[in-house]
């Protein structure tokens, strides 16, 4: 499965960013890494997909920035969700809850 | 996101471009090397690492380009990157480039001016509140055939405003003149006279002091009120101008309101300079109010909200029949109305011939933008390469569409921005040479609205002739177009096919074009050598405006006798008379007559054009004498009514008899200011063109001044030299014989002329202007064309140069292309000629309009600019070097 690349919509990816997120700060790198964590290795978000993702959720303001060190003193940008973006939170998890629903009662029908 | 979010984003990424790209690169860069530690800390080498990691990340630029390609504004920024490109090219191919432009700024620049001027003149609402409920009215007179509208009468217009229930207000205007003394002159100003509810109609009030009130409307009363200009330019804009008293007419008068500088009414050149109300007619002893033949009266009715024009044309045919009925000696023949809305009245007549001009000029915009389509889809395969590298690197077809458009709109951008420099010179020089009868074609200007439309145009013309050559240009195959050298994309079979349809479609309208100017130049050139029956040069014509109150009709008559006595001992002068109407002036009257002998109903007699003229007046404008005598000093006062009549009048009324010796008596029933006698012919002039160089002549009948005294008439001067000098000395003659008397509209008898020539000069300027249009455009697509064929058939003529066809074969070759083409046209254009000549007969004066002459000088013209377009790239082709060509298969 980790071979396998999911074709995630952009909202689901937005999604799974501002969960990884958390209340805390990562960089692209520790949002990779962390994505893949939560899902269990199902999702591999490649850096194509994520960097335009990461720098739409900035400019729409569900994400702010800031330049800081990493684990081997190196510089990089950090990411942290902000108030807006965990009102975005709630709205798409509710959204998904919803789309799941309705899918799980679709597939159990006969 | 919101779009002031947007917005406020895309200029925050515009403005600070260069730092965001430099964070972005750091950025991938160091996901990439952290991704690279990841690796070697799980025991890769560092050189293996980093290669998997790049692999992983799918290329740095490739990660840079995903996020550029969502930001905010970056649609933006790729439409002002390939604006730049585009301009870029446009100027590393000035030929081509220039070339377009032009072409574009001709068909731009002539549709913009156009429309500006229907704009102008047909579109724009009139001036006042609600003008679509403005109505202009007349009375149609059936004695006469079509639709000819005949003006009010005092009485008529009272009665109609008593009895109609359809309208808001019907208010009557009556345009004049009064005197007023300045700088110890007299001068005239343009009056109106009106009825008290002429500016409540209209919807304008006057910004100073008051309207006109009703009781104003009853003789005696002497308000007046003034127009913007006069009260800034004579009155010095006088803040208690109100209640002040002016002289007019020797008269005095208050001055009642001051009417906004915006308001202009007649929509001439100068509106009226003041407004009388009515009440200045019924003063002296011509009293034209109680008389119900004497129609001059403009009547404007504002509609009531509920009421529609065909009710309200429908209320007043029932009552005009009802006037028929009560006065048939004057109104046995208006039985109906004629009702138009203000704005169809003022500019109705303009509508088919400028629908027919703008039509023109779009139609030449069109084939511009095929000329200008062929060119590109010729300059599109030579740029093949260019494209597939393009697309090679990863744009879509959809991305080299959207380049090739920005590149045509940019393009036609440029020639609207040449264009709107060309349209006002178009419009100035349009404007002069239109024979002065088109209504407020002085407001014309090049305004928002206009350049709104230009820019409009540009862009769709952009698009329009840029549509087929980026579809062409996009359908790259990379991998042929990049091999070295090649020249590939050929044409289609059907687009090759089009083209030449286009080329020999402008052709055809181009020989269709030229036909009608040859063939207009040729009448314009008829025209002008017509003899209007009376000798043109150096008469000097003015009129005087003697005032009826202070003048009996016989005081009139000895007033002129006195001047003119004066002028003839001038300097200079070889004789002078003064008479009314002065020909080719526009003014003319009509009024019924019987014949002795030969007796009818006062409504059946018939009727044709009056003269009234002085002694001399024959001879000063050297009208020929046929037989019988011209006037002299004893039909004077004293004298037996006599009547002199022209040719045409003598063979109507008395076909092969002489006309000398009988009698008629003009005048009856019609205006009391004839006295009804019977007047005895006593000679037959000639005729003269009076309403027009190319009308037809008319019967008319003259009268001694003396025993007519009508109006003032135009006084004409014959000069030895140049007849302007004289009008000081003129005027002074006037001043010594009454201060009071003002002299206005001096013109000489040849401006008069000239005005005539005006529009046959119009018609012939601007078909020719189309057709040298066409003829341009039809060799520019021609050029192109075979410009493209050479070049696609390159190898081809190498092969034949190389098996030993000489340079001049294939010059002759591509030449005779050309020509076949042009030819093909020709002949289409000639049949096509033939048949839409019979168009132009009514604005054709004594040429035919299959005229052999004028078909061969069009033909010799079309073949000699075909040779010459098709020359070039013969040339071009004549001087391939075979073995490049062959080389570049």
């Amino acid at each position: 499965m980790s071979e396998n690349q999911v074709n995630l919509l952009q909202g689901t990816l937005d999604l799974l960013i501002l969960k990884a997120l958390g209340q805390g700060e990562l960089h692209g790198l520790g949002i990779s890494r962390r994505i893949e964590q939560i899902t269990q290795g199902t999702f591999q978000v490649k850096p194509g997909s994520l960097f335009p993702a990461l720098h739409r959720m900035e400019e729409a303001g569900w994400l702010s920035s800031f330049w800081g060190e990493s684990e081997n003193n190196r510089r990089a940008k950090y990411y942290r969700r902000t108030k807006a973006g965990e009102r975005q939170l709630g709205v798409e998890t509710d959204q998904w809850t919803k789309v799941a629903l309705a899918m799980a009662n679709a597939l159990k029908a006969t | 996101m919101s779009l002031g979010k947007r917005i406020r984003s895309g200029i925050r990424n515009l403005i600070r471009k260069k730092q965001l790209e430099s964070q972005l690169d750091e950025e991938i860069r160091t996901y990439v090397d952290m991704l690279t530690e990841e690796k070697v800390a799980a025991g890769a080498s560092s050189a293996e690492a980093r290669r998997i990691s790049l692999v992983n990340v799918g290329g740095v630029e490739q990660v840079k380009q995903a996020v550029r390609e969502q930001r905010t504004g970056i649609r933006l920024e790729i439409f002002w990157q390939s604006f730049c490109y585009a301009l870029r090219q446009l100027r590393k191919n000035p030929g081509f480039a220039i070339t377009a432009i032009l072409t574009l700024a001709i068909g731009i620049g002539a549709t913009t001016a156009i429309f500006s001027l229907v704009y102008a003149v047909l579109l724009r609402p009139l001036p006042f509140p609600q003008s679509d409920r403005l109505v202009w009215l007349s009375q149609q007179d059936h004695s006469l055939p079509g639709v000819v509208m005949e003006p009010l009468s005092y009485p008529d217009y009272f009665d109609w405003r008593a009895q109609s229930h359809s309208f808001s207000g019907l208010a009557s205007y009556d345009g004049g003149g009064v005197t007023v003394q300045r700088d110890g002159e007299s001068q005239r100003l343009d009056a109106g006279m009106v009825s008290s509810n002429f500016f409540r109609v209209l919807g304008v009030a006057p910004i100073l002091g008051r309207d006109f009130r009703w009781e104003e409307e009853k003789a005696g009363n002497r308000a007046v009120i003034l127009s913007y200009a006069i009260w800034q330019n004579e009155f010095g804009a006088a803040k208690n101008i109100v209640g002040q008293s002016i002289t007019l007419n020797d008269q005095s008068y208050i001055v009642a309101g001051v009417m906004p500088e915006s308001f202009r009414y007649p929509f001439g050149r100068k509106g009226a300079e003041l407004w009388l109300s009515l009440a200045g007619e019924g003063s002296g002893a011509d009293s034209s109010i109680s008389q119900r033949g004497n129609d001059h009266l403009d009547v404007i009715g504002r509609l009531k909200p509920d009421v529609t024009l065909d009710q309200a044309k429908a209320e007043l045919d029932v009552i005009a029949t009802g006037i028929a009925r009560r006065y048939p000696d004057t109104n046995k023949w208006y039985t109906s109305v004629l009702a138009h809305t203000l704005l169809d009245h003022t500019v109705g007549d303009t509508r088919p011939a400028l629908r027919v001009l703008f039509g023109s000029v779009a139609l030449m915009l069109l084939l511009a933008c095929a000329n200008i389509a062929g060119l590109l889809m010729a300059r599109g395969s030579q740029r093949s390469a260019e494209f597939a590298l393009r697309s090679a690197v990863g744009a879509g077809r959809s991305a080299l569409i959207r380049l090739l458009l920005v590149e045509s709109v940019t393009l036609s951008l440029c020639g609207g921005v040449a264009g709107i420099i060309v349209a006002p010179v178009l419009l100035k020089v349009l404007i002069y040479l239109v024979p002065v009868t088109i209504p407020r074609i002085y407001q014309v200007s090049v305004n928002g609205m206009v350049l709104a439309f230009a820019l409009i145009v540009s862009i769709v013309t952009g698009l329009l002739f840029g549509l087929l050559p980026a579809w062409q240009g996009s359908k790259v195959a990379p991998s042929q177009a990049l091999r070295e050298g090649s020249r590939t994309l050929r044409l289609g079979r059907w687009q090759q096919k089009l083209q030449s349809g286009l080329v020999i479609a402008q052709t055809m309208i181009g020989l269709v074009l030229l036909v009608g100017s040859g063939l207009l130049i040729r009448s314009f050139i008829q025209v002008l050598h017509v003899d209007p029956g009376f000798d043109t040069r150096n008469v000097y014509t003015a009129r005087l405006r003697v005032p009826f109150d202070r003048y009996s009709h016989d005081q009139h008559f000895q007033f002129y006798e006195q001047l003119l006595a004066k002028i003839r001992v001038l300097p200079g002068v070889q004789s002078a008379s003064a008479d009314w109407p002065l020909p080719l002036s526009n003014s003319r009257a009509s009024v019924s007559f019987a014949i002795a002998g030969r007796p009818l109903a006062p409504g059946d007699r018939p009727s044709e054009t009056v003269s009234v003229v002085m002694p001399d007046a024959f001879e000063t404008l050297r009208i020929p004498l046929l037989s019988g005598r011209t006037f002299t000093e004893r039909d004077g006062l004293q004298g037996s009514p006599v009547a002199i009549v022209n040719q045409a009048f003598a063979r109507k009324y008395f076909p092969g008899n002489n006309p000398i010796g009988q009698h008629i008596v003009p005048g009856l029933g019609d205006d009391s200011r004839f006295d009804h006698s019977s007047r005895e012919i006593v000679g037959v002039v000639g005729d003269v063109k009076r309403s027009g160089l190319t009308a037809e002549v008319d019967p008319e009948y003259y009268l001694p001044y003396a025993q007519a005294v009508i109006t003032d008439p135009y006084l004409t001067v014959r000069t030895n030299g140049d007849p302007s000098t004289i009008d000081g000395e003129i005027r002074a003659a006037v001043r010594e014989i009454d201060k009071g008397v003002p002299v206005y509209q001096v013109q000489m008898l040849e401006d008069y002329v000239s005005q005539s020539e005006a529009q046959p000069r119009f018609e012939a300027v601007i078909i020719s202007s189309f057709a040298g249009v066409a003829l341009l455009l039809s060799a520019i697509g021609l050029y192109g064309l075979l410009s493209y064929s050479v070049t696609q058939r390159a190898s081809e003529i190498g092969l034949r140069m190389a098996i030993g066809a000489q340079r001049m074969n294939v010059l002759s070759m591509i030449l005779v292309r050309g020509l076949k083409l042009a030819g093909i046209g020709f002949v289409g254009g000639i049949v096509a000629s033939v048949f839409l000549t019979s168009l132009l007969t009514h604005m054709l004066y004594h040429v035919q309009p299959l005229d052999p002459f004028t078909f061969s000088v069009v033909g010799a013209v079309l073949l000699s600019v075909s040779v010459l377009a098709s020359f070039a790239p013969a040339w071009r082709a004549s001087r391939l070097d075979p073995t490049r060509t062959l080389r570049d298969q």
